[in-house]
């Protein structure tokens, strides 16, 4: 019985929690930029601008290209979005408080984020279309590359709490982590909004050169799927940052799951915050990036781990 | 036979189907996909044996990299939708002689070798402590060769690639 | 570099603390410039239908209709001819607001308004008549004092 409603929460937080953090961008982004952001869908603030726009979505044709390979480009959506949905099932929101408690719950949420890519590179191939192809490309060399320092940086956690499970990491968790663990912190996310193809890191879907890159031939839901993807992405991304980083539910005062759901929220306008301040990356700065900073700077993380657990423990 | 045991056969026969799928396909992407079906199906596998860290080792490195990069390597090469031509070798039946024995030798060697043998599993087995203790405590040393040999391998590569490169192509400047 | 990184970030955190600069159109009326060039506006007891306007036009956009009354004068005088204007429109479907018309009036019988609010579902709608071109001359604004500190411009006095 615990089990089917901790999953029903999951799926609840997985339809809302991305709706949110979308909306949260339409209106930061908007004043960032001296706008207003949606101001009419529900009334007060265009807080129902996304439903709205989930309206409009649903209502249009789903159209197929035709020289598109049919069953690949109508499951690529899916292979983008389920992932998320899965990898949400083994995140603590509090102590004991997980849908399921993986031993292995890094390694499981790093396997299965990594899957999510290949919907956008079956999507990017399966359109017939050139743009997509290019896209497509790029979503794989980017995976390729920022898959390892992202990995790396999680190992650096995991050693520093001797445990693999996500559970066990924030129980083992101190406040000197955040500054003994900021290299791996740092890597970690950098490596995480790549692998989210999340600007500025959005080469595979540059709007201005490759038109929207894996995405381009897809309209109606199945667009909507992919949007989702993205923003449950960027929810993941940032619970995983939080347990790992950030103590996950520890914190004065406050129930523990408003401190899981504020640090995720306080990440997540960090997403947003960078996507709205910086120009994007070109491909090979985006190579360059990760194989000549990021790869280094988690090995040293890993050194600099390993050698104060050893110490501490002596 | 035990849920398990049902189990395991059922992502077996999937494992089993797609590797056919995989290499009858007459298109190139559709076989690198199958591959990522095969490759879950074996991490399932895993998974029924309890053997959890390397389940979800193979779903990193195999469906999370390894298909990525092939998938990379075949779009940037030719990706047509549809059947091509030519996929066919003309080996085919050399192949399938190769791949027949080789499995007639596998099954028979562990047959004979492990005939009534029975492992009971226990949860836990294959965790990552346990995994851990095993290859840094027991195997330290095969573990520490495997690493030589594929720093060798990394060493080899960039050797290649440089070679090319001092041969005039050109690279983007650092931006 | 580095310090360029932290520099954007701070200028989109410092935008976005400020005020937005975004007008609600619909909800909130703008404050347009007293010059906008928003429609053609008619005074028409100042018009003498001396056609300036309509020949001036490059779209050939006004039209106007008129007679000519003779009013009988005092005493042994010849009769004075008048001017009387039957018809002054204008198709915006035409107008490209230059302006042109407004300089070349002689009596100052045409203005800028800054209304504009007058879009129609059909293209021939869009030729307004005369009743309707003096009603836009109420939302003419007063025009600026020409210097800082001169005196009210004399519409206003």
């Amino acid at each position: 019985m615990r089990d089917v409603v901790a999953l029903a929460l999951v799926t609840v937080a997985f339809l809302v929690l991305p709706l949110l953090i979308g909306q949260t961008e339409h209106k930061v982004m908007a004043h960032m930029q001296n706008r207003l952001g949606p101001m009419y869908a529900g009334g007060f603030h265009g807080w129902a601008q996304l439903i709205a726009d989930g309206v409009k979505f649903a209502q249009k044709e789903d159209v197929v290209p035709e020289r598109a390979d049919r069953r690949i480009f109508l499951l690529a959506p899916g292979v983008a979005l389920v992932p998320y949905l899965v990898v949400l099932a083994v995140i603590p929101v509090g102590p004991g408080q997980v849908a399921i408690d993986l031993s292995l719950g890094l390694f499981f949420a790093l396997a299965v984020m990594g899957i999510g890519v290949i919907g956008s590179i079956m999507a990017g191939w399966a359109s017939a279309n050139k743009f997509s192809l290019l896209g497509g490309i790029r979503s794989a060399a980017q995976l390729v590359s920022y898959e390892l320092p992202m990995v790396l940086a999680a190992a650096s956690f995991a050693m520093a709490a001797g445990t693999l499970s996500l559970t066990g990491i924030v129980e083992e968790w101190r406040w000197y982590w955040l500054f003994w663990q900021a290299g791996a912190a740092a890597v970690f996310f950098v490596a995480g909004l790549a692998e989210l193809r999340r600007p500025p890191f959005d080469m595979p879907i540059a709007d201005s050169e490759i038109i929207f890159g894996p995405y381009t031939e897809y309209g109606g839901l199945r667009f909507a799927f992919f949007l989702l993807a993205e923003y449950a992405g960027i929810l993941v991304l940032c619970a995983l940052t939080t347990v790992l980083y950030l103590g996950g539910w520890k914190g004065p005062l406050l129930p523990d799951a408003a401190w899981t759901l504020i640090k995720v929220f306080a990440l997540a306008f960090i997403v947003i915050w960078v996507r709205v301040s910086f120009p994007r990356m070109r491909e090979d700065q985006l190579q360059r990036l990760a194989w000549v900073w990021l790869v280094p700077i988690s090995l040293a993380q890993l050194a600099l781990t390993g050698v104060v657990k050893v110490v501490t423990d002596l | 036979m035990t849920a398990a045991e049902i189990v395991f056969t059922a992502l077996g026969v999937v494992a089993l189907g797609a590797g056919v799928c995989t290499v009858t396909t007459k298109q190139l992407v559709h076989a690198a996909l199958w591959l990522v079906v095969s490759f879950g199906a074996v991490a399932g596998m895993y998974l029924v044996l309890t053997a959890e860290f390397v389940a979800w080792v193979q779903v990193l490195i195999y469906v999370g990299a390894i298909v990525v990069l092939l998938l990379f390597g075949i779009m940037l090469t030719r990706a047509p939708v549809g059947p091509s031509e030519g996929l066919n070798s003309r080996n085919r039946f050399a192949a399938l002689l190769v791949a027949g024995s080789t499995a007639v030798v596998l099954v028979t060697l562990l047959w004979r070798g492990f005939r009534d043998a029975r492992i009971e599993l226990e949860p836990g087995g294959g965790s990552g402590d346990a995994l851990g203790a095993a290859i840094f405590r027991q195997w330290v040393l095969p573990f520490e060769v495997l690493s030589v040999l594929l720093l060798a391998a990394l060493v080899g590569a960039i050797v290649l690639s440089k070679s090319r490169a001092d041969r005039g192509s050109r690279t983007p400047k650092e931006g | 570099m580095k310090l360029g990184l932290a520099k954007g970030l701070a200028v989109t955190l410092r935008t976005m603390m400020k005020r937005s600069v975004t007008r609600q159109y619909p909800d909130v009326s703008p404050d347009l410039a007293p010059r906008s060039r928003g429609v053609i506006a008619l005074f028409e007891e100042n018009c003498t239908v001396c056609m300036l306007c309509a020949r001036e036009c490059p779209d050939w956009c006004i039209y106007i209709d008129s007679h000519k009354e003779t009013l009988p004068a005092e005493g042994s005088a010849r009769a004075r001819s008048r001017n009387v204007l039957d018809r002054f429109a204008i198709d915006y479907s035409l107008c490209m607001y230059c302006g042109i018309c407004i300089e070349v009036c002689p009596f100052d019988a045409l203005f800028w308004s800054p209304e504009f609010e007058y879009a129609a579902y059909d293209i021939a709608e869009l030729t307004h008549e005369r009743d309707r071109l003096r009603e836009w001359m109420w939302t003419v604004p007063p025009p600026p004092a020409h210097e800082p500190n001169a005196d009210p411009p004399k519409e206003l006095r």
